[in-house]
């Protein structure tokens, strides 16, 4: 065990960082895109009828593929990693913001209007904080997918804990898959209780309520 | 203050307003009534241009509400509506004090305001302020829904049927407040309802819709003595002519839902029936549907443990059941229905039967008075429409 330690010890954390460095950059870009589509396509039902779909679609082409498409136009640049990574981290934040966002009750939407808010006004202090409880969920199941996708990065040499878990099946080395793999884990279990955190901390009515 | 001219508005073919010409005047409280569909929640909705009209103007203080800017203009005019709609997000306060920070008054400013909003309906800053809208009960959220429409001290406010959806209590005093608050801060109030007693309660003025038109536009007293149509009139319900001729028969105090059985009925059967419904016992008929008398469930246990039976008949299974018939008594005391009550009450109270059976003229069961039935029957004359 020890001596594990003194041979990777180094290498691990360094592949823990950068793990953790592709997951967190995917996941704010996805965000900010995801957030701005679904209020986008919020304005325009019939649009959404359409894309929300397509979208769903392409979620299911596998992650392996799309990251080994990319990489022959972009190269082995870490920018392969994060466009594959942030596409396919959009989607769980888009549909949960965009549901959060139509589930909004229409009478709160009336007294907004007749309070005068503008459309702008209304969504920031209406329909998005009355949206935020399912945005921080879609938030949470990104930011698991996205741990585990975030592997795939060393498929084209670019690192992570994907590397050892590559190197570990190949060798048929066990030791050196569980180095690879629980660390995943135990980020997914940390970020997703972080969020959690967060989500329950911005939302002290919602919590309130749903306690009692 | 506020004018209607000549204003239309249809939705593909139905026509929801049908060239409708009003003025309201400052400091009064208007009430559109009218059945639903009438036009009445479009004519508010217009004031605040949350609906544009297809034609005519509305004019604001001889301003033409449609040359305005939609949202400044909703600013200055203050709107409740029958969902109460505080944001579930937002404290009490911050729930009041909405208007005023989109208008950017100074925070100090906005603190003060909603002090003396709370404090004029009596609910202490220091129990409510912090609170959010569903630690309130409905009363409690609407008087906030209210405080947020006065908040900017706008000098009209919109009320699309504020209260309809809370309890008759909390109503009538609800209404006390908002009528005492108008006439305090002088305010123009144009107030949506479907309920002809809180319009007479509450209005200066009562305008009365119908599928698009003007019926009716008088005070409360000039409604209540010559409604205009027959429609109002029934709008107006028990308030007109004086209360109704109070009850005076036997049949005004009955209830028509009791327990009736054919006297072939199975002794079994009517023991269940009697146990499941939770009563001690049972009207008995004829064939030809005519009175024949009372079982009690007690006689009939006694018979089914004595064991001794008189009399079998085939049941609908086919077999042989022994029947109530030998056990039906005509101990009751009975009334017509066109006999006086005072005499049904006399037969009620002196003999121990704790009902009367009360019978048309062919004999058949019209129904049964008993205490209950006497007591709801004078509650209806007193409180007619609350029970």
């Amino acid at each position: 065990m020890t001596d594990f330690f003194q041979m990777y010890g180094w290498k691990l954390a360094e592949a823990v960082l950068v793990h953790l460095y592709y997951v967190v950059i995917s996941v704010a870009l996805a965000f900010i895109i995801a957030v701005l589509m679904a209020v986008v396509l919020s304005r325009l039902p019939r649009l959404s009828r359409v894309i929300l779909p397509a979208v769903s679609v392409s979620q299911t082409i596998p992650g392996i593929v799309f990251i080994g498409v990319l990489f022959i136009f972009l190269g082995m640049v870490p920018l392969t990693v994060f466009t594959a990574l942030t596409i396919y981290a959009i989607f769980p934040i888009l549909k949960n913001t965009y549901v959060g966002i139509m589930e909004v009750e229409p009478q709160y939407k009336e007294a907004a209007l007749g309070c005068g808010m503008s459309a702008r006004q209304t969504l920031c202090m209406v329909e998005l904080p009355l949206a935020a409880p399912a945005i921080f969920t879609g938030l949470k199941m990104s930011c698991v997918y996205t741990v585990s996708w975030a592997v795939l990065a060393s498929m084209i040499g670019l690192g992570g804990l994907g590397e050892f878990i590559y190197i570990g099946v190949s060798t048929n080395n066990n030791a050196l898959i569980l180095a690879g793999a629980i660390p995943a884990a135990v980020m997914a279990v940390i970020l997703s209780y972080c969020i959690e955190r967060l989500k329950i901390r911005s939302l002290t009515w919602q919590q309130r309520r749903e306690i009692q | 203050m506020i004018r209607f001219e000549n204003v239309r508005k249809s939705y593909k073919k139905t026509t929801v307003l049908n060239n409708v010409n009003f003025e309201i005047e400052a400091g009064t409280f208007t009430v559109l009534i009218g059945p639903s569909g009438c036009g009445k929640t479009t004519s508010l909705k217009m004031i605040n241009r949350l609906i544009e009209p297809d034609a005519g103007r509305i004019l604001i203080k001889g301003e033409y509400i449609h040359s305005l800017d939609r949202i400044r203009l909703r600013r200055s005019i203050g709107y409740v509506i029958q969902q109460i709609g505080l944001f579930p997000n937002m404290t009490v306060e911050q729930n009041i004090a909405v208007v005023p920070k989109l208008l950017k008054y100074q925070p100090a400013q906005i603190t003060d305001m909603v002090h003396e909003l709370l404090a004029m309906v009596k609910m202490p800053y220091k129990d409510f302020a912090g609170k959010y809208p569903y630690q309130l009960s409905g009363g409690q959220q609407q008087r906030i829904g209210v405080l947020r429409a006065l908040a900017a001290s706008p000098p009209i406010i919109l009320m699309d049927e504020p209260f309809a959806a809370l309890d008759p209590m909390t109503r009538s005093s609800l209404q006390d407040e908002v009528k005492n608050l108008q006439q305090q801060l002088n305010k123009t109030i144009v107030f949506v309802t479907h309920d002809m007693d809180e319009a007479l309660n509450l209005a200066d003025k009562i305008i009365f819709l119908d599928k698009g038109n003007i019926v009716q536009m008088a005070s409360p007293e000039e409604m209540l003595e010559n409604p205009a149509t027959n429609l109002i009139r029934s709008f107006m319900g028990k308030r007109i002519g004086g209360p109704d001729q109070p009850p005076e028969y036997a049949a005004d105090f009955m209830r028509t839902n009791y327990h009736r059985v054919n006297k072939n009925k199975g002794i079994r059967e009517c023991i269940e029936s009697m146990d499941r419904n939770n009563v001690d016992s049972l009207l008995v008929v004829n064939d030809d549907k005519t009175y024949a008398g009372t079982v009690s469930l007690k006689t009939l246990k006694n018979s089914a443990k004595s064991g001794v039976f008189a009399l079998k008949r085939k049941g609908s299974d086919g077999k042989l059941h022994h029947v109530i018939t030998p056990h039906v008594t005509c101990e009751r005391p009975t009334s017509f229905i066109d006999e006086e009550a005072r005499v049904c009450f006399e037969k009620l109270l002196e003999t121990d039967s704790r009902y009367v059976v009360v019978l048309n003229h062919d004999d058949t069961i019209a129904g049964i008075v008993t205490d209950t039935s006497v007591a709801k029957a004078l509650a209806d004359v007193f409180w007619s429409d609350e029970i």
